[in-house]
């Protein structure tokens, strides 16, 4: 049998919160990041609602110790807090100690600050510090600074697979560690907000101008939001060798194409019912065990649809209790899989279920509703967290409580 | 990683005639004033339907049918996994998306471009056309996209999980793009023949594209992949250290490899990473320089891999190794074996 993968450290940031500690927090007291952007320079600031991380761009500097540091992007400022909670919360002073992998997720690279400057960039009459963004708009300049920052070497690599970008980062970094190739891997994903993913959602009719509701038979759309979260896999042999605290144990994965539409989901949900099925099976985990699915929830009229149908389609009559946490944090995108695959672990270790807010109809395609109250105090041992993008990307991750 | 791991079958566009038939490398000619050299793209038109083909931008119907046509030389119709490198994505529809964004202020913009930019959209597109509802995933990362899914799709291989996987990489450049990148130094300012870049002594290179892909699997193909290693920003003392432990470890030794597909792109800031190498281990080895056929971009790797399958079937060889880095950051070795 394949090596054990434990989660062994995380950190994050969004809209909710500048760490883990303050994101459980803001869940627990049901405070949604959701309001207008402050950042970006757009039309549609006064119109769509995003959840946008509080934090300026050089607050953020100074949170990850890069103040007056030329070249650094929202984008890297964001995953650096994040990566640098992880390994904190991991007990990893330095990095540097053992070969391991940074496998991080991006969608569009630092293109919040490219975009801000992309047509001085483009005439030759200009010149001057903007230059030093040229680079960033590539998904691997943020990876690499980052990875530059903590010392992470052996295998540095960035995942782009649009929604479902950081399941993805977590799934290939277990499996790093499960072929021997590392003992750990430091896996999720960093996202910022831009004009360009703003309108891109917006020209295809997804975002919604109140606050999302997924599951709502009303619901209209999601809300983008911006984070970064990372999660820090170690193998058993290295948890054992220098007794790291474990979070709880990455149990099983599954990545499945729904080879129906570039943008749409099948309507029965193919996809996503065969990730959660796989993800289970390898877990060792039957339908019965699981307690709660992190769902991906993005309140587009599609999405919801066919992830209910895969839902009603792989537990029966008995679904689990299940929600969205994209009205607190808004769509992250690239980094949703990996802050969503924290939230999983926050429900172990709470025992907790977090409440999906903004429900009030239930879907009349659909038998089941969202958990709309936070719920204590309850046996979670096995989570389900899906995460599902363009080109019919799905993603399933299951966690699962720690027994050791 | 255990196990044993064969190329199927390959498929490759590129500045070369290499898209048809037997591959027989040419010099290419730059005509200028830009160091760039573009990818001779064939008739879609038997891979792709008309109304696809109206909708789908360059680098998307490059990499499609580079990947359809590698299935056809596999004789394998759905692949177990489709993993995908690219550095660039489709860099037309960035592009475009950006210049409408301003151009119409944020008002009724068409989404198609953005939709398009969205890097796993050709990975999406083969799934879409091949029916493949399994494993597909997508790395954007310089020099080591192409490389992370060739590695993805023999991890596959290796769990079980596949039989066959479908791994490839795609590129283009754009004039934009070419600007761009000329502002951070990477190409030659001077007009530059393919033929005398490593002549040139500036800094700086030739610009290319392309796609190529490839079916692995773990029955006998035309050639076995004994493995990669990659190695991020290495001293020279830590590349060849691990070239030595990457042979060690294949039980091959320097003397036993036969060619040296090298990555020398005549960029005087890198080469010497190439010269070093070379000088250390394989004095005597035959060397081939494949920048000079299809230019530098981030998933040139792909084409130095697909130039070493071709080549090692051809000439009967033994043993090849590819040794590539971009820009002395991502270096990679690819070793390959007659089956």
């Amino acid at each position: 049998m394949a090596e054990q993968v434990f989660i062994t450290g995380m950190g994050m940031v969004t809209a909710i919160g500048n760490n883990v500690q303050e994101n459980l927090q803001s869940l627990r007291l049901q405070r949604s990041g959701l309001g207008y952007t402050r950042h970006i320079d757009t039309i549609h600031k006064a119109v769509l609602p995003v959840a946008e991380v509080t934090a300026t761009t050089q607050e953020l500097a100074a949170m990850a110790g890069k103040e007056n540091v030329p070249g650094y992007s929202r984008t890297t400022l964001l995953g650096l807090v994040a990566m640098q909670e992880a390994l904190r919360s991991a007990g990893i002073n330095d990095a540097r100690e053992m070969p391991a992998a940074f496998i991080n997720a991006s969608t569009v690279g630092g293109m919040c600050d490219t975009e801000k400057v992309y047509f001085d960039i483009l005439d030759p009459e200009k010149d001057g510090a903007f230059l030093q963004f040229i680079d960033t708009l590539d998904c691997a300049d943020c990876t690499q600074r980052i990875a530059d920052d903590v010392g992470i070497r052996e295998y540095v690599t960035t995942i782009s697979t649009a929604c479902s970008s950081s399941a993805n980062a977590l799934m290939y970094g277990a499996r790093l560690i499960q072929q021997g190739l590392v003992q750990r891997a430091v896996c999720g994903g960093t996202e910022a907000l831009t004009r360009f993913t703003i309108n891109g959602f917006n020209s295809l009719k997804n975002i919604d101008k109140q606050p999302c509701r997924p599951f709502d038979q009303q619901r209209n759309g999601l809300n983008l939001g911006e984070g970064a979260a990372y999660l820090v896999l170690e193998s058993a042999s290295l948890v054992r060798q220098r007794q790291s605290k474990v979070l709880a144990t990455l149990s099983g994965w599954c990545n499945t194409n729904e080879a129906f539409h570039p943008t749409a989901p099948s309507p029965e949900g193919d996809g996503a019912y065969e990730a959660m099925k796989e993800a289970l099976a390898m877990s060792g985990r039957t339908a019965d065990d699981v307690q709660y699915v992190n769902v991906h929830g993005t309140a587009t009229l599609n999405n919801d649809l066919s992830e209910g149908k895969a839902l009603e389609r792989l537990f029966g009559d008995k679904v689990p209790r299940f929600s969205s946490t994209k009205p607190f944090t808004g769509h992250t995108l690239a980094a949703a899989g990996a802050i969503e695959a924290i939230f999983s672990v926050l429900a172990i270790r709470g025992q907790l279920i977090f409440p999906n807010l903004h429900f009030s109809e239930k879907m009349e395609e659909l038998n089941i509703v969202p958990e709309t109250q936070l719920i204590t105090g309850v046996p979670v041992r096995n989570v389900i967290s899906n995460s599902f993008g363009f080109g019919g990307n799905n993603a399933s991750l299951v966690i699962s409580q720690y027994e050791g | 990683m255990k196990g044993k791991y064969y190329i199927q079958g390959s498929a490759a566009i590129s500045p070369q005639e290499s898209f048809f038939g037997s591959f027989t490398p040419q010099m290419p000619v730059v005509e200028g004033p830009l160091n760039r050299l573009r990818a001779k793209e064939p008739d879609y038109s038997g891979f792709i339907t008309p109304n696809n083909l109206r909708r789908m931008s360059r680098v998307l119907k490059m990499g499609l049918v580079a990947a359809l046509k590698c299935l056809q030389n596999s004789d394998i119709a759905i692949p177990d996994a489709i993993v995908t490198g690219t550095g660039r994505g489709s860099l037309q529809d960035t592009e475009r998306f950006l210049h409408n964004i301003r151009d119409y202020a944020e008002t009724a913009l068409n989404p198609t471009p953005f939709i398009q930019s969205t890097y796993n959209s050709v990975n999406g597109l083969i799934a879409l056309q091949q029916k493949c509802t399994r494993y597909n995933n997508t790395f954007v990362h310089r020099g080591f996209s192409f490389e992370h899914a060739l590695l993805d799709g023999m991890m596959q291989l290796a769990e079980g999980r596949a039989d066959v996987a479908l791994v490839g990489a795609f590129d283009e450049m754009t004039d934009e793009h070419f600007y761009i990148k000329s502002r951070l130094g990477m190409w030659k300012t001077a007009l530059t023949q393919p033929a005398d870049l490593f002549t040139s002594g500036t800094t700086g290179t030739l610009s290319g594209e392309g796609a190529a892909f490839f079916t692995i699997g773990t029955t006998p193909g035309i050639a076995r992949l004994d493995g990669i290693r990659m190695v991020y920003k290495p001293s020279r003392q830590e590349l060849h250290a691990a070239l030595e432990s990457f042979l060690a470890q294949h039980r091959v030794a320097v003397t036993d490899i036969d060619l040296l597909i090298s990555g020398q792109n005549g960029d005087t800031r890198y080469d010497q990473f190439y010269q070093q190498l070379t000088r250390q281990f394989f004095p005597q080895t035959a060397v081939q320089y494949f920048k000079p056929l299809c230019g530098e971009y981030e998933t040139a790797g792909a084409f130095a891999l697909w130039m070493a399958v071709q080549t090692l079937q051809a000439q009967g060889l033994q043993h090849v190794l590819v040794y590539n880095h971009f820009f002395g950051e991502q270096h990679t070795f690819f070793l390959l074996s007659a089956v």
